[in-house]
C-alpha cells in the first residue's frame, strides 16, 4: 500500500501520522498550475475550487505510484464533506485505480474503526494512540511558530530569509519521532527566528489583518497566490481563522469545544444558526478581530462556495455595524497574481488613510 | 395585517399549505408577482452577483412584496424535514440575509425556524412565533395547522396522480399529458416552474408533445429505496437533492422514462455533486441525460434549439428500435 494525502498549507502533519505507524508514503507536491490544470480537466464545472486542487493532487500522486488517499470528510451542508466519494467516482470512472479512505467526524464509529484498521497496519492499538498524541503535539507545536512568523514577518528587513527560514523548520518537523523532539525543534525554531534582523514599529503604528472564509483557500498558500506572505511584505501583521491545531481543537476535541464557542457567539447578531462550513465563525471572526484591535479583514472563498456566499451577503452589515474595512476575493482557477496584489494594496491604501484619520 | 409570501424557492412546493394556513388564521395574504423582469433586476441589483439565480429572484419578489404594501413578509427558515438532512446552506441563511443584506427589512421578516420530521411541516412547536405576533391561541393555531396539513396532503397526492406543480396551482388544464414521449425533468422546483428564468420549459416540452414527469410525482418510498443503494451510509446533505437523486435514478433505470434533463441554476453547489454521479451513470443505463444550465442570462433561442435537438434525438431513438422489433 502506497498512501497520500491532500496537501494544506504544509504536508508535514498527513506526512509524520502515517510514517510513524510505518506506511510507505507518496508526499503529495505542492499545488501548481499543473495541479490545478488537471483538476479542472477532471472535476464538474462547478465543483467548488478546492474539490478541483485535491482532484488534481490525487491525479499527481497516482501517477507518482500512490494507490491510497487519506482524507478528511464532513456531515455538510457544506459540499467539502461529500468530496470523498465524488472523486472516487470521477477515478473509478476514469479508470484509475485509487483508493480514497475518508476519515468522518466519529459519529457513527463502525465506519471510523473500520478505516482506521485499515491504516493502522499491525501497529498495537497503543502505539496509534501514541502517534495520535505525538501528532497532536506537533500540529500545536508548528502552529504557534506559523504565527509568530505570520507576525514577525511582516517587521523582518528581508522577509524573503524568514520564508527560508519556515521552510527549514518544516524540514525539521518532518524528522521527528517523539514528542521530546517536537520540543526540541520548537526551540530551535525560535532561536532560529530571532536571530533574523527586524525593525520593529511601535505597537500603535502596526497594521494587523485577519484572513477569513473557505478554510483551503485561507490556508493553501498555493491558492491564494500565498496572500500572507504578500500582506507580511507590504509591511502587515496576519492572523487567520484557521490553524489546522484550532480546527483539530474544534472538530475534533469534544472537551474543547468551549474554548472556541464564543467566536460563534459573536456572530448571533448576524446568522442566527450555523449553516454549515465555517461561515458563522468567518462572522464570529470579524467581530473578534475588531475588539481586538485589527485594522482591516480580507474574506476569501472559493467561487460558489455556499455557506461564504451567505456569510458574503452579510459583509456590508457586519463591515458598518463595528465599522471594520473588509475586502472579499472570490478565488478559482482564473485568479492571477497582478489581480489580488492590485486589490489588496488598494485596501491596505485604505486602511492607513482611516488609521491615519483615526489618530489625528 | 398583510403577509407577503415571495413566489419563489419553495413556494412551489408548500404554497397551498401556507395559503390554507393563513387563511385560516384570518390573515390577509399577498403573494408577489411571478417572476418578471422588473422583478428579476431588481434581485440581480440587490444580491451579490456570485449567488444562484433562484435567490437573486427570491430578494426581488421580497422588494415587489414590500412596495405592494406587506407588512411582514414570510421567510420560514427550514432547516429540515427529515433527521440529519438540511436544507442547502443558502435556506439555512436566508432569512439573515434578507435581513442584514436589503435596507429596511431587518423588522419586516416574519421567520422562524422549520426543523421537522417530515414533509408535513404542521408540527405546531416551530410555529409558536405566531401566537404572539397574530395574537391568536394555541387551539386556533394546531386547527390551522391541521387543515393546511390537510390541504397540502391532497396537494401532493394530485401530484401523484401525475400533475406538475404549475398545473396545480394555477389551475389551467388538468387533463393528463398525452405526447408519445416521456421526459424525466430533473430540478428543484424553483428551476423548474420559474417560466421566465427557464424561458417556459414545460410548455415549450408540452407543445411539442412530451409527457413530463417531475419528482413530486415519484412515490417516496421509491426515492428512499434509491438513495439508500446510492449510499447506505451518507446520503448526500441536501434535503431536495437527495430527492432529486432517488427520482434521477429511478428516470435512469425506468423503462417509461425516454430520457432526463436535468435543469440547474448557474453556480448551485449541491448539482455540482449530484449531477455528476447521474451524469456518470446515465451511460450505464443507457438513458440520454442532458443537463440544462439557466441563469439571469439565458437566451431563449439557444434554450429552445437545444431542447428541440434533445427531443428530435429521443424520437428517432425511440422509432428506430420500435422497427428492430
Amino acid at each position: 500500500m502506497k498512501v497520500s494525502f491532500p496537501y494544506m498549507d504544509t504536508p508535514v502533519l498527513y506526512y509524520k501520522l502515517l510514517d510513524l505507524l510505518g506506511h510507505d508514503i507518496i508526499i503529495p507536491p505542492r499545488p501548481t498550475q499543473h495541479t490545478i490544470n488537471l483538476g479542472v480537466k477532471y472535476a464538474p464545472e462547478f465543483a467548488c475550487f478546492p474539490l478541483k486542487v485535491l482532484m488534481g493532487t490525487y491525479l499527481e500522486v497516482e501517477e507518482m505510484g500512490a494507490d491510497t488517499i487519506v482524507t478528511s470528510g464532513g456531515h455538510g451542508p457544506c459540499r467539502a464533506g461529500y468530496y470523498g466519494k465524488l472523486h472516487q467516482k470521477i477515478l473509478d470512472n476514469a479508470g484509475l485505480d485509487l483508493d480514497i479512505i475518508v476519515f468522518d467526524a466519529p459519529k457513527d464509529w463502525r465506519p471510523f474503526l473500520k478505516n482506521l484498521k485499515k491504516i493502522k497496519l499491525d501497529n498495537s492499538w497503543l502505539k496509534v494512540m501514541s502517534v495520535i498524541k505525538t501528532a497532536y503535539a506537533l500540529a500545536h507545536s508548528m502552529d504557534r511558530i506559523e504565527k509568530l512568523i505570520h507576525k514577525n514577518r511582516a517587521h523582518a528587513l528581508d522577509s524573503r530569509k524568514v520564508s527560508d527560514a519556515w521552510e527549514e523548520i518544516q524540514q525539521k518537523y518532518m524528522e521527528i519521532e517523539n514528542r521530546q523532539d517536537i520540543a526540541g525543534v520548537e526551540k530551535w525554531a525560535r532561536e532560529k527566528l530571532a536571530g533574523l534582523e527586524y525593525d520593529f514599529p511601535k505597537p500603535d503604528q502596526r497594521i494587523k489583518i485577519g484572513i477569513i472564509g473557505e478554510i483551503y483557500v485561507v490556508m493553501e498558500g498555493s491558492t491564494n497566490n500565498d496572500i500572507e506572505e504578500m500582506l507580511n511584505e507590504l509591511g502587515c501583521e496576519v492572523e487567520r481563522s484557521h490553524y489546522i491545531s484550532e480546527y483539530i481543537d474544534s472538530h475534533l476535541v469534544p472537551w474543547k469545544w468551549k474554548e472556541y464557542q464564543h467566536i460563534l457567539d459573536k456572530a448571533d447578531n448576524y446568522l442566527e444558526i450555523m449553516i454549515g462550513g465555517h461561515a458563522k465563525r468567518s462572522i464570529g471572526h470579524i467581530v473578534d478581530y475588531k475588539e481586538r484591535g485589527f485594522d482591516g479583514v480580507i474574506h476569501l472563498k472559493p467561487f460558489g462556495c455556499l455557506p461564504e456566499l451567505v456569510s458574503q451577503s452579510l459583509l456590508d452589515r457586519v463591515s458598518e455595524d463595528p465599522d471594520i474595512p473588509i475586502l472579499s476575493l472570490s478565488i478559482d482557477e482564473q485568479m492571477a497574481k497582478a489581480n489580488m496584489l492590485t486589490r489588496v494594496e488598494a485596501f491596505l491604501d485604505l486602511i492607513k488613510q482611516k488609521k491615519e484619520e483615526e489618530i489625528a | 395585517m398583510k403577509i407577503g409570501i415571495p413566489r419563489s424557492l419553495l413556494f412551489f412546493y408548500y404554497y397551498p399549505f401556507w395559503e390554507e394556513l393563513f387563511k385560516e388564521l384570518g390573515i390577509e395574504v399577498v403573494v408577489s408577482d411571478k417572476n418578471n423582469e422588473r422583478i428579476m433586476n431588481k434581485g440581480v441589483k440587490y444580491s451579490i452577483s456570485e449567488i444562484c439565480v433562484p435567490m437573486k429572484v427570491y430578494v426581488g419578489q421580497v422588494l415587489d412584496l414590500v412596495e405592494q404594501g406587506a407588512d411582514l413578509v414570510y421567510v420560514p427558515r427550514v432547516v429540515n424535514i427529515q433527521k440529519n438532512v438540511t436544507l442547502c446552506p443558502k435556506f439555512l441563511g436566508l432569512p439573515d440575509m434578507i435581513k442584514y443584506s436589503l435596507e429596511g427589512m431587518e423588522n419586516k421578516v416574519l421567520t422562524h425556524k422549520i426543523e421537522q420530521e417530515s414533509d408535513d411541516i404542521s408540527d405546531w412547536k416551530d410555529y409558536q412565533i405566531f401566537l404572539e405576533v397574530f395574537d391568536i391561541n394555541k387551539k386556533d393555531l394546531k386547527r390551522a395547522l391541521k387543515k393546511a396539513s390537510q390541504k397540502w396532503q391532497e396537494y401532493r397526492v394530485m401530484h401523484r396522480k401525475g400533475f406538475t406543480s404549475d398545473q396545480l396551482l394555477e389551475d389551467t388544464k388538468r387533463t393528463p399529458d398525452t405526447g408519445d414521449l416521456t421526459i424525466g425533468v430533473l430540478g428543484y422546483v424553483y428551476n423548474i416552474y420559474d417560466k421566465f428564468v427557464n424561458m417556459d420549459l414545460l410548455g415549450k416540452l408540452r407543445e411539442m408533445n412530451v409527457n413530463i414527469v417531475t419528482f413530486e410525482m415519484i412515490d417516496d418510498e421509491v426515492i428512499k429505496r434509491e438513495v439508500d443503494q446510492f449510499a447506505p451510509r451518507k446520503k448526500l446533505f441536501w434535503e431536495f437533492s437527495n430527492k432529486l437523486l432517488g427520482a434521477g435514478y429511478h428516470f435512469l433505470k425506468s423503462d417509461e422514462i425516454d430520457g432526463v434533463i436535468h435543469v440547474t441554476a448557474f453556480g448551485c453547489g449541491p448539482d455540482s455533486v449530484l449531477g455528476p454521479f447521474l451524469d456518470i451513470d446515465s451511460d450505464k443505463y443507457d438513458t440520454p441525460f442532458m443537463t440544462l444550465r439557466i441563469d439571469e442570462q439565458t437566451g431563449e433561442s439557444h434554450l429552445l434549439t437545444r431542447v428541440e435537438a434533445f427531443v428530435d434525438l429521443l424520437r428517432l431513438q425511440k422509432t428506430k428500435e420500435a422497427r428492430k422489433c
